[in-house]
């Protein structure tokens, strides 16, 4: 299949590679073409160029508003697409955006899958990727295979929009998790425990967890490096928030690890991993 | 003075009925044009739009619900007037929606004021609104006689934006503050304690507020009837969490004010006064 690729970045670079290990025809579209790097693919000099080459298109990039720019901007997807090809994005962005992206798309006869994934850079690279995807599911039928080159756990939750409800459902917990294990290193180390030891011992009860796995075990060695950066969850919880203000149902643990997530960037940590949520807790 | 006034609701009406019985010419201008009404029987004259309201005039005041709103009608008004007008804010929106706002009316030479106030209907019908001014020193002073007629402390607080950030502080004090009284009243009320006891010992000490003296008192009434909504406040206090996360700023106690606020609108008390967040702690306790 034609495939294009928008985004190249830690998550975007190694999910494009699969498609095209995979057998697929790569056309890419970068602000920055050196970011194609060693990608045997084809460049196109705008979205437009690269969605009339292509059946579907992906996209991996950062917010809301670069995605609709991508898609209905001067010189976007809209305008090079042909009708029944298939956008996917996998960027995470705001529901209701995804929504209205898909019903302009929708107008030109151009499908729209939202499809975020969760499972970081070590997941792009092994393709074992989780993506929860909005839409038609006979469109989410034609592009499986595509789909199952990135990751296992693919999940058709709804229509448009329903991908990005679930995704913000994973950053919810999935942060506030690394909150809480952060509070239980805290408090271990406060009370002069072994946080190794704890956190070892919790593994093997009912407070075992993939968070207090990967990011308990970041907290005890203190290597924050950046997996996926606080500031791009920082960004989530903006349109989490957001989300939750539209609902009229009140979340207060999420608002509470929102400001936790706040300090964090105050003190200039948003390229590190968010397992500084416990160097927050040491601040005095 | 000739003065413009843009948006005749709870506030706006009696804001402008002041500025006409202090002897200023007042041209008014709102959407429903039966809420011009009582301006006009006051001796105020109707403009057809918002454009019409500022045409001619030295200042033009708008009181309106959101920052969009603001926009429109400040994009309306600078299409059609000349250099030198003053353009006055007195709404509740974000400080930087307020700086754009500004921005944008000094491009064509208008001096723009961000001019929220605080004191609810009771302050603006008596005349005695807080107003917190951001913007320049010149537009302030000629500013200055038209926000004497609706408030009594007048503070210009610093430049463009200053005046919304003063009001957004403002309301995670009040906001904070009537969650606060609402708590203790609960408290004592789930201890078997007489809550009007409790506020009455309260007011000598430390713990003494306005909030505990008036809005405390309506509680014990039961009375929630507005006041100020709840759910005007939670868009204010959604103002300060969005601000908080722009700058990268640890607002633990706003944050969970903000979603009781959310609670009440999400629940159908918004048209309520805030202070009907005692109805959702009573609910959440079981106490109602």
């Amino acid at each position: 299949m034609r495939v294009g690729f928008i985004g190249l970045g830690v998550m975007g670079r190694p999910m494009a590679g699969h498609l095209q290990t995979a057998g697929h025809q790569l056309f890419v579209w970068a602000r920055r073409p050196a970011s194609a790097g060693d990608l045997a693919a084809t460049l196109c000099a705008t979205p437009a160029e690269l969605g009339r080459c292509c059946d579907v298109v992906f996209t991996v990039v950062t917010s809301s508003a670069d995605v609709e720019g991508l898609a209905l901007g001067q010189d976007g997807l809209i305008e090079g697409m042909a009708p029944g090809s298939v956008l996917i994005d996998c960027s995470t962005i705001a529901p209701d955006v995804a929504r209205e992206i898909a019903a302009r798309l929708g107008e030109k006869g151009i499908a729209m899958l939202d499809a975020p994934v969760s499972g970081g850079a070590q997941g792009a690279i092994d393709a074992t990727l989780a993506i929860m995807v909005g839409g038609a599911a006979a469109v989410l039928e034609r592009v499986r295979p595509l789909l199952e080159c990135l990751g296992r756990r693919i999940v058709h939750v709804g229509p448009n929009g329903a991908g990005q409800v679930a995704k913000v459902c994973n950053q919810m917990i999935m942060v506030a998790a690394i909150q809480a294990a952060a509070e239980a290193m805290r408090l271990a180390a406060a009370s002069g425990v072994d946080c190794a030891g704890v956190r070892q011992a919790l593994a093997g009860g009912s407070a075992a967890s993939r968070v207090l796995d990967v990011m308990g075990e970041r907290m005890v060695k203190r290597d924050f490096s950046a997996g996926i950066e606080a500031r791009l969850h920082h960004k989530d919880f903006g349109l989490l928030l957001d989300a939750v203000r539209k609902s009229g149902v009140p979340m207060p643990l999420t608002a509470v690890v929102g400001q936790q997530l706040n300090a964090l960037m105050a003190q200039g940590w948003g390229r590190d991993d968010t397992a500084s949520l416990l160097r927050v807790l040491e601040v005095r | 003075m000739k003065i413009g006034f843009i948006g005749l609701g709870i506030m706006g009406r009696a804001m402008a009925l002041n500025l006409v019985k202090g002897g200023h010419t007042v041209t008014v201008w709102a959407r429903r044009t039966e809420s011009m009404q009582p301006l006009l029987e006051a001796g105020a004259s109707a403009a057809d739009g918002p454009a019409e309201a500022a045409q001619g005039n030295e200042m033009v005041i708008s009181m309106v619900a959101d920052a969009p709103d603001v926009a429109e009608v400040m994009r309306a008004v600078a299409a059609g007037v000349e250099p030198g007008l003053v353009a006055v804010d007195m709404s509740t929106i974000a400080p930087a929606a307020a700086r754009r706002i500004g921005e944008e009316l000094a491009a064509v030479g208008i001096d723009f004021l961000d001019a929220p106030v605080s004191g609810g209907e009771v302050g603006a019908i008596a005349g005695t609104l807080s107003i917190m001014v951001g913007g320049s020193e010149a537009a302030f002073a000629k500013a200055r006689p038209a926000f004497e007629c609706m408030g009594k402390n007048i503070v210009h607080v610093g430049a463009a934006g200053a005046g919304q950030v003063t009001k957004a502080a403002n309301q995670i004090v009040t906001g904070m503050g009537v969650l606060a009284v609402a708590e203790a009243f609960a408290f004592a009320a789930k201890n078997g304690v007489d809550r009007s006891k409790v506020r009455e010992a309260l007011l000598g000490g430390f713990a003494y507020s306005k909030i505990l003296e008036n809005h405390g008192q309506r509680m014990l009434d039961r009375n929630f009837k507005p006041g100020f909504k709840s759910w005007m406040h939670e868009k204010d206090l959604n103002i300060v969490m969005q601000t908080a996360h722009e700058l990268g700023l640890c607002l633990p106690g706003s944050a969970a004010t903000a979603q009781m606020f959310n609670a009440m609108v999400g629940s159908g008390m918004g048209e309520e006064d805030s202070i009907a967040v005692l109805k959702l702690l009573e609910r959440l306790s079981g106490q109602a």
